[in-house]
């Protein structure tokens, strides 16, 4: 019923981390590390491995077979197995937690900071895996206490001989005295006790993404908009906040920080909360449409119109993108898999029409991505109604070339909401100092195009 | 108390820069920016001699560092045990970051040394009575994980007394200690399920996951014990941390189908009326607001709930919830794919109203594309089939083999389930066989083949269009050379000697379809080269096409041909294939190979019985049930639905009892009875409020309680709890009845403070100051208490 286990391998599959693994024949971990190395050796594109991979029992008195859950992390993987009648999904729930506290305390991370700070990450995975698999505390604001971030300071002062090793005068203090004081003081798990910030504010981003998948005929056969609102809050003390939106009604599907009163939104459609401190997604939601009840679409602010001929050995293709918004769109990056055993791609750019105006932003590049066989094509900036053709033609080994039949596009679309949700105003109780509110909005894309 | 907090920190601060000019002079290199982390992690092996004798040094920097290189090297694997004995005298370091890493040392190598572990074990004990409840909460942990027998009836001590410590986050160790005190001598159960109950009865919601844990793990069967608190579990349930949450909804999923009475739907007339226990409702009505959770496993947990204990009509409610996780990432999608093939075999109407949330993108892993495709099937109906046929067709295009696959035979059963789309289907399924991509056209002529059948099966005197099932044989027949796939041209060769009978029709072969000979032509030439199944076919055809037309010369000649050939082939299979056929026909031709009369049996058969023989009885239609539907008893929410193989200790659920127990088991004192002594404050509370649902935030649930708890303060408390109620009693009117967390956290920070600020007797009621002064007062107040 629980996780066996975490491990974290490096770019090129080498543990870097590994809990105990005690209860295990000590080959358990490399099995499978091994397996899972297998998988992704054997497997054309790093996308299609399937993040649950089956390990077969056959060492040790280890019967019955466990499943290897992992998940990609920058240059990381990280594994989480789990055997007997476990819910992967608490493998995943608890790798995504994990990977989040990961960033919290490193900012960036590699394998040069996992190495860098190896044993607070040890110290981490120690206070938020029990030795038998339970995930305990997982909530940053909790474990920062316990756990102390790296800093240049901490380093210094690690450093220090201890208290009572260096002062006889203080025969009181015992091994406490050094333990964060303020650990499991809090009365609420999220935010720890004597918050203090100079500068009293929070900051919302509301976040939004289209995924949407285009047919071949052009016609939308689905697209959907979620979106999150992450917060930053630096505030002090224990502040209550009511946060209202002017239109509720946009959203449907809400999920929530455990901070936030489930009640009180049921009833009046406001967030009540006492944020933990620092960042955190305060909710998700998707975007409900004005006339959900027929099969709505949110609008693709773009289109592509795909020529492509698939020869013998290789294949020509005349891609015209244009875009369908009076925003400006940015980082467009377009990207089609040209099949297992293709060897090179040469392209042209030029603006479509030679009207005024129908060039729009700057004209993008384009790249072939030897390692994972993908064309790529990036506009950094897309003036509205502009539009561009990418031309070219792609070699391949193989005699009939086998490339995916859909483009993937992603874009940005900076300060912008496609449910165009207004937060209406956020007020605070329990304090009485002012603080600083700040929203701001960032709308997104990923888009399957087939052709 | 200021003056001594300045002096304490120009102290340190003196001593800082005095460490920091040590630290330049002597150790350069460890000021670095980067902490000298990775120097450490990937030190030279020269380095590793160092350690011992840094473990024994007196500096805590020596050590930390010795430390840090010994978890580096476990953490690469490599074994460090013989340092035990060093590592075990620091198990009483001062310094808390050398003590942690002792801990994380002493876990993994504790069951190599229980000699040398029981020399720590006096430190963990004294730990115990340590005034920080992490330095309890983790001498608990270490002193449960050291594997060592001997031991263990001071491990249950221990947690006996952590049971009962006031801090939680103690008794949440407490709780997990006990599956490891159990592993470790199964003896303990009965003292241990003491604990367990005790537990269970927590007023913090903090430790309560914790608990359930314990309770799996150590007597799973005794449900009996969760009577009393099954209400006051459900109720706060919304309380309890994520990772509780969804072991305290198994625990209460298990608990309702054992113990409560299944809820009953009585048709009468056009309404149907549900009946459903008060307490079941109560499992449901609480769980419910936790399909709002972030954490995928827990909305997972809620929808076990509804789907297995929830009355028919709120069985919809898992809809949406699962469709949301779906996009947490794709590796919850590929889980939760796999729970929802479950869930919409067993009742798609559910979800087919959503199939576009289904539809398959590209860049999906092989594994949830092929999940998807079968969640379409399960959904297909009259009114979605022609976008899902849609949908099948574009993943045929797909760049993965078995989704390929997967998609062709997505179009058959496509038709099967909607006959009337089947024109549609053929005529996707013949474009299909005209791609240049081999898995395409093999895997349709396999699903071409069974539609075939099944169309001739239902109507054999198809008209003959281009659409006709005959006019697709003889469209695969001229293609032949174009299927290469061994199965795939197997199914031609059978297709076109099944159906090449043309009786009556004038042909150049009497009774032989004119493009049917020409097969068996091609394929005898290249007979040598094909797969055995491909040659088994061959042999079939050669001997029901030469049984069709006995007296055409040519036909027997081919036909003898092939049976010498199959005669001599190093497959056994061909072998005894061929000798079948050759007593079969011996009948019809006995000159055909005479040479052989002597081993031919004494039954000799009639042209038409062996025609009987080879032809009839072929028309039926096994259903491919290549899926594993062996899988369909496990409950959604375990591992083999995902990786399809079986694992050891699946659960099943346990099947609803026939009329549960009496609920009057359950009735705790709580509900009916104020409880003896935090007393009237919270029973007059909770009984005014317990009429409405979910008003488990009027019990005084401590999530934290920072102050020790004596008798007198507690009564104390209550008291002013009970002003409060009624002080506030008008605005509570509205708040009151939800349960958040956090409004019994503000009671609680309130009362925490209390207990800190007990001695100044702080006013009660100006817990509306801004309380951060206050606090600091009072962390100042410990710190200069401990220093002085």
């Amino acid at each position: 019923m629980a996780i066996d286990g975490l491990i974290i391998l490096d770019a090129s599959g080498r543990p870097v981390i590994q809990s105990g693994y005690t209860s295990f024949p000590p080959a358990y971990p490399l099995l499978l590390i091994d397996t899972l190395n297998n998988e992704l050796s054997k497997a054309s594109r790093t996308d299609s491995v399937d993040p649950v991979i089956y390990v077969p029992p056959g060492i040790g008195d280890f019967s019955g077979g466990s499943a290897c859950c992992h998940v990609e992390m920058g240059e990381l993987r990280l594994i989480a197995s789990v055997s007997g009648d476990a819910d992967p999904l608490i493998a995943f729930a608890f790798l995504q937690a994990f990977s989040e506290i990961l960033h919290d305390y490193f900012g960036t991370v590699s394998t040069a900071t996992l190495k860098d700070n190896f044993d607070v990450v040890y110290q981490l995975l120690e206070e938020t895996l029990d030795s038998s698999g339970y995930p305990l505390t997982t909530s940053p604001n909790a474990l920062r206490d316990i756990v102390l971030p790296p800093s240049l300071l901490s380093k210094l002062l690690a450093s220090l001989p201890a208290p009572t090793s260096s002062g006889p005068n203080r025969p009181g203090a015992s091994g406490a005295s050094n333990a964060p004081s303020g650990a499991f003081a809090s009365p609420i798990p999220w935010r720890k006790l004597g918050v203090r910030h100079n500068h009293n504010e929070i900051l919302f981003d509301v976040a939004e993404e289209l995924r949407a998948i285009v047919g071949r005929n052009g016609t939308t056969l689905t697209s959907n908009a979620y979106g999150k609102i992450e917060a930053n809050a630096k505030l002090t003390g224990m502040p209550d906040l009511l946060l209202s939106f002017s239109n509720p009604n946009v959203l449907t599907e809400c999920a929530f920080h455990p901070c936030v009163r489930l009640q009180r939104w049921m009833r009046e459609k406001t967030l009540s909360f006492v944020p933990p401190d620092g960042k955190f997604v305060l909710m998700e939601y998707q975007y409900a449409l004005p006339h959900a009840a027929l099969a709505g679409n949110v609008p693709v602010p773009l289109a592509l119109k795909p020529n492509i001929t698939v020869g013998e050995f290789g294949g020509n293709f005349t891609v015209t993108f244009s875009s369908k918004t009076n925003r400006i769109m940015e980082n467009v990056r377009i990207e089609l898999y040209l099949g297992e055993s293709a060897t090179g791609a040469q392209c042209t750019i030029s603006s479509a029409g030679s009207g005024v105006g129908s060039v729009g932003g700057i004209e993008g590049s384009w790249t072939f991505e030897p390692q994972r066989r993908l064309l790529r094509w990036e506009i950094p900036i897309m003036h509205s109604s502009g539009s561009w053709v990418l031309r070219g033609s792609w070699t391949s080994k193989a005699k009939i070339p086998r490339p995916a039949h859909a483009f993937q596009i992603h874009f940005e679309v900076p300060s912008y909401s496609f449910s165009s949700l207004k937060v209406d105003q956020v007020r605070l109780s329990g304090e009485t100092y002012k603080i600083y509110k700040g929203v701001r909005a960032a709308g997104s894309g990923s888009i399957e195009w087939r052709w | 108390m200021d003056n001594v907090n300045l002096n304490a920190f120009t102290e340190n601060a003196a001593r800082l820069g005095m460490r920091i000019q040590e630290t330049f002079s002597e150790h350069t290199r460890d000021l670095s920016i980067t902490r000298g982390g990775a120097s450490i992690f990937d030190m030279p092996d020269d380095k590793v001699k160092n350690i011992g004798k840094q473990l024994d040094s007196n500096s805590d920097r020596e050590k930390l560092d010795a430390m840090k290189r010994l978890i580096a090297l476990i953490s690469k694997g490599r074994n460090v045990s013989n340092y035990f004995p060093q590592v075990v005298k620091n198990v009483a370091s001062q310094n808390l970051e050398i003590r942690k890493l002792v801990y994380i040392y002493l876990l993994r190598y504790a069951e190599h040394e229980p000699d040398l572990a029981l020399l720590s074990i006096n430190t963990f004990q004294k730990d115990l009575a340590d005034s920080s409840p992490l330095i309890r909460a983790m001498a608990l942990r270490v002193l449960s994980g050291i594997k060592v027998p001997m031991i263990c009836g001071l491990v249950v001590l221990a947690i006996k007394k952590c049971a009962a410590d006031f801090s939680p986050y103690v008794r949440k160790a407490a709780a997990l200690a006990i599956p490891k005190a159990f592993q470790l001598d199964a003896g303990q159960q009965p003292a241990l399920i003491s604990v367990i109950t005790t537990l269970l009865r927590d007023r913090s919601p903090l430790s309560i996951g914790s608990a359930v844990v314990a309770f799996e793990s150590v007597c799973p069967t005794r449900l009996d014990l969760l009577h009393l608190q099954y209400r006051r579990l459900c109720k706060i349930l919304i309380d309890v941390d994520e990772w509780g949450q969804v072991y305290l909804l198994n625990l209460l999923l298990r608990y309702a189908r054992t113990m409560l009475p299944k809820p009953t739907v009585s048709q009468q007339g056009e309404s149907t009326e549900e009946e459903v226990d008060a307490d079941l409702q109560l499992l449901l009505v609480s769980s419910e607001p936790l399909v709002q959770s972030k954490n995928p496993a827990v909305v997972l947990a809620v929808v076990r709930v509804f789907y297995y204990a929830g009355p028919p009509s709120s069985t919809n409610k898992v809809v949406n919830p699962l469709l949301r996780i779906m996009h947490i990432s794709r590796e919850v999608e590929r889980v939760v794919l796999a729970y929802l093939l479950i869930i919409t075999r067993a009742q798609p109407q559910l979800f087919s109203m959503q199939y576009q949330r289904f539809l398959v993108r590209t860049d999906d892993p092989s594994q949830a594309k092929r999940d998807k495709i079968k969640v379409m099937l399960n959904l297909c109906d009259v009114d979605n089939h022609q976008a899902l046929l849609r949908e099948f067709i574009d993943c045929a295009d797909d760049v993965d083999d078995t989704v390929v696959g997967d998609a062709v035979h997505a179009v058959g059963r496509c038709a099967r389930v909607i006959p009337s789309c089947t024109p549609q289907c053929l005529s996707a399924l013949m474009t299909m066989i005209k791609s240049r991509h081999d898995i395409v056209v093999s895997n349709a002529v396999l699903v071409l083949k069974a539609l075939i059948q099944n169309q001739l099966l239902v109507d054999s005197s198809a008209p003959v269009s281009s659409q006709s099932p005959l006019s697709i044989i003889f469209h695969l027949a001229r293609r032949v050379d174009d299927i290469k796939h061994p199965q795939a041209r197997a199914c031609v060769l059978w297709l076109v000697g099944q159906y090449s009978a043309a009786p009556g029709a004038s042909t150049v072969i009497e009774g032989v379809a004119d493009w049917a000979p020409d097969v068996l032509r091609k394929i005898s030439k290249s007979f040598n080269t094909e797969g055995s199944l491909v040659k088994l076919q061959a042999l079939t055809l050669a001997a029901k096409l030469f049984l069709l037309c006995p007296t055409d010369q040519r036909l027997g000649l081919l036909c003898g041909y092939v049976l010498s050939l199959g005669r001599y082939d190093l497959n056994y299979d061909v072998r005894d294939r061929t000798r079948m056929l050759n007593a079969l026909l011996v009948g019809i031709s006995p000159t055909m190979n005479g040479r052989e009369m002597e081993e031919q049996s004494s039954v000799i058969l009639r042209r038409e019985q062996v025609i009987k023989v080879l032809f009839d009885g072929k028309a039926g239609i096994i259903e491919e049930n290549e899926e594993t539907f062996g899988l369909h008893h496990i409950p959604i929410g375990s591992l083999s639905l995902v990786t399809g193989k079986a694992t050891l200790g699946d659960s099943v659920l346990p099947e609803w009892l026939e009329g549960g127990i009496d609920p009057l088991l359950r009735q705790s004192e709580e509900d009916v009875l104020p409880v003896a002594l935090p007393p009237q404050a919270i029973s007059s509370a909770s009984s005014t409020a317990a009429k409405t649902l979910g008003s488990a935030g009027v019990t005084p649930i401590v999530l934290t309680p920072t102050g020790s708890s004596t008798p007198v303060r507690e009564a104390k408390e209550s008291h002013r709890d009970l002003e409060k109620f009624y002080a506030s009693g008008s605005d509570k009117k509205c708040s009151d009845s939800e349960s958040s967390p956090e409004e019994e956290s503000e009671d609680n920070l309130e009362e925490g403070d209390s207990a800190h600020d007990s001695e100044e007797s702080q006013d009660d009621t100006a817990d509306d100051e801004s309380s951060e002064e206050q606090e600091h007062e009072v962390t100042d107040g410990s710190s200069t208490k401990v220093q002085q």
